[in-house]
């Protein structure tokens, strides 16, 4: 896991936090043994966390080839 | 509860280099994706001679050329239904929407995806946070919800912040006001023209909406926004304080937004955008307080990326220090000004509606109005219909003539014809209006 934003600014706790769920979300995403209710709603959730990494600038990729 | 006057307190006020390199580094990764997975952005690049490994500053952002409407739309007729721009295929899809059909023969159509959706909603959200809606407030949408995608990114972004949201979808206005009252609605989303409309009604109902709960409108669709007798008029009769936005669905959201702090202009949402203006003639950048054309490139969609894209909306860009709040996004003095090809030329003068409008509103007694232009034999004219405000009938001799002087006054000595109406004969708008009609035949060679 990247240890600095975009602009190389060292990530506060906060933001390790969040770029963590992030992660964690995006591994779930992948798997294909997830129930249609975990399936999508893990995609959506990624979906949110996706907006508050970009908006903090932890992160900008983009997710389509995960579906979301 | 004290909460932040900044949705995005750290990108918010990032100081303007910082946020120049934050530009600069989306820029380079949006052009990589872009060029990587669509064929559109690709031939473009490629007929360019360039690749986005060689945008090294923002200033390279002015190597790639500009894309243009009808290139869009033209891909789109070429290869149906979303030309050769799409990254990604339609079963990443979950939103469909095109554009209202203002300008152009074909509408362009747009495709978003679960995050690109929750971006749109985000860009909303800088915007309403910044204009004062807080989890508190009671939104209401007089809004159609249709394929237009108007306010749908609004009212998901208000549902996002934690306000009850009341859907005000089809029904009549009389019922809308109705509900706004009886809601105890805080927060009133829709066009200028049709807020006023609103308080027309309520007026016929005998509901002053100024007693009402309503506190903040704000304001989207039409340059009238920010236009200050527009404003004026509607913060009186209203009560509450006004705010603009401005979007478009080639981008699927707002890129401007009036801060509380009502500025006088909108600020640019410059972590999610980069807002050029160029001289709409010679496609070079004019400096701050010089009017021109929006240029936007996007950091948002990634389906269908929009780089360069010319909008043909005029603006006036000011530095962000013209407003307090402490934000660093630069600011659009008026917001929207009008687009550069609404230009009429009537007898060898430049007529642009949105400067008739900022003329007519000056004068609250007019209720509605509607610009008319035809040929007389070889003569192209010029009238205002004018619908009168029940009561102020009187005014109408002194007004009709100082509306004539002021708009001839305006026009290098125009003249302007100035028909009074009958009330309720004149269209009303709920969206976006349409208050040109321009009978003028097209010569046919």
């Amino acid at each position: 896991m990247a240890d600095t934003d975009i602009l190389g600014t060292t990530l506060t706790p906060m933001e390790q936090e969040t770029l963590r769920a992030y992660d964690v979300l995006k591994q779930l995403a992948a798997r294909d043994d997830l129930p249609p209710c975990a399936a999508r709603n893990v995609r959506k959730a990624l979906a949110c966390l996706w907006q508050a990494t970009n908006d903090l600038d932890l992160q900008f990729e983009q997710l389509y080839d995960l579906g979301v | 509860m004290a909460y932040s006057e900044y949705w995005n307190p750290k990108n918010e006020t990032l100081p303007r280099e910082q946020l120049q390199a934050l530009q600069l580094a989306k820029l380079q990764r949006m052009t990589q994706w872009a060029y990587a997975r669509s064929p559109f952005h690709k031939k473009r690049f490629d007929a360019a001679g360039l690749h986005p490994d060689q945008l090294k500053t923002l200033d390279d952002l002015r190597r790639i050329p500009f894309m243009t409407r009808e290139e869009w739309m033209e891909s789109q007729v070429e290869q149906p239904l979303f030309g050769a721009l799409p990254t990604t295929g339609q079963e990443n899809a979950i939103r469909y929407h095109l554009t209202s059909g203002t300008s152009g023969r074909v509408p362009i159509r747009v495709l978003d995806s679960m995050k690109d959706w929750e971006w749109i909603t985000e860009m909303w959200c800088y915007g309403f946070w910044g204009f004062g809606v807080r989890p508190e407030d009671v939104v209401y949408f007089a809004f159609g919800y249709g394929s237009f995608i108007g306010f749908w990114g609004a009212h998901y972004a208000s549902e996002k912040l934690g306000a009850l949201v009341i859907p005000g979808g089809a029904q009549t206005t009389e019922a809308r006001v109705r509900q706004i009252v009886e809601m105890g609605v805080t927060t009133v989303c829709s066009t200028p023209t049709y807020a006023l409309r609103l308080w027309q009604v309520a007026q016929e109902l005998g509901i002053d909406l100024a007693q009402s709960k309503v506190n903040k409108i704000i304001l989207s669709g039409e340059p009238s926004g920010s236009i200050p007798a527009v404003k004026r008029q509607l913060e009186e009769a209203w009560g509450a304080k006004c705010g603009d936005t401005a979007g478009m669905t080639e981008v699927g959201t707002i890129m401007i937004f009036e801060c509380s702090h009502q500025p006088g202009g909108t600020h640019i949402i410059e972590d999610h955008f980069i807002e050029e203006v160029i001289n709409p003639e010679t496609g070079e950048p004019v400096p701050y307080g010089e009017l021109g054309e929006r240029v936007v490139t996007s950091f948002g969609r990634g389906f269908i990326p929009v780089l360069r894209y010319r909008t043909k909306d005029m603006v006036l860009k000011l530095p962000y220090s013209a407003c307090a709040c402490g934000r660093t996004g630069d600011i659009y003095q008026g917001g929207i000004r009008g687009r550069w090809d609404d230009m009429k030329l009537i007898r060898g003068t430049n007529v642009y509606p949105r400067a008739v409008e900022a003329i007519i509103r000056e004068h609250d007694a007019i209720d509605e109005f509607q610009i008319y232009i035809w040929r007389n034999d070889i003569r192209d004219e010029i009238s205002i219909k004018v619908e009168m405000k029940p009561g102020r009938e009187d005014e109408w001799p002194a007004l009709s003539e100082t509306l004539a002087h002021e708009l001839s006054s305006a026009h290098e000595g125009l003249r302007f014809i100035i028909e009074l109406m009958t009330p309720g004969t004149l269209p009303r708008f709920e969206l976006k209006a349409k208050r040109l009609k321009d009978e003028r035949p097209v010569a046919v060679y």
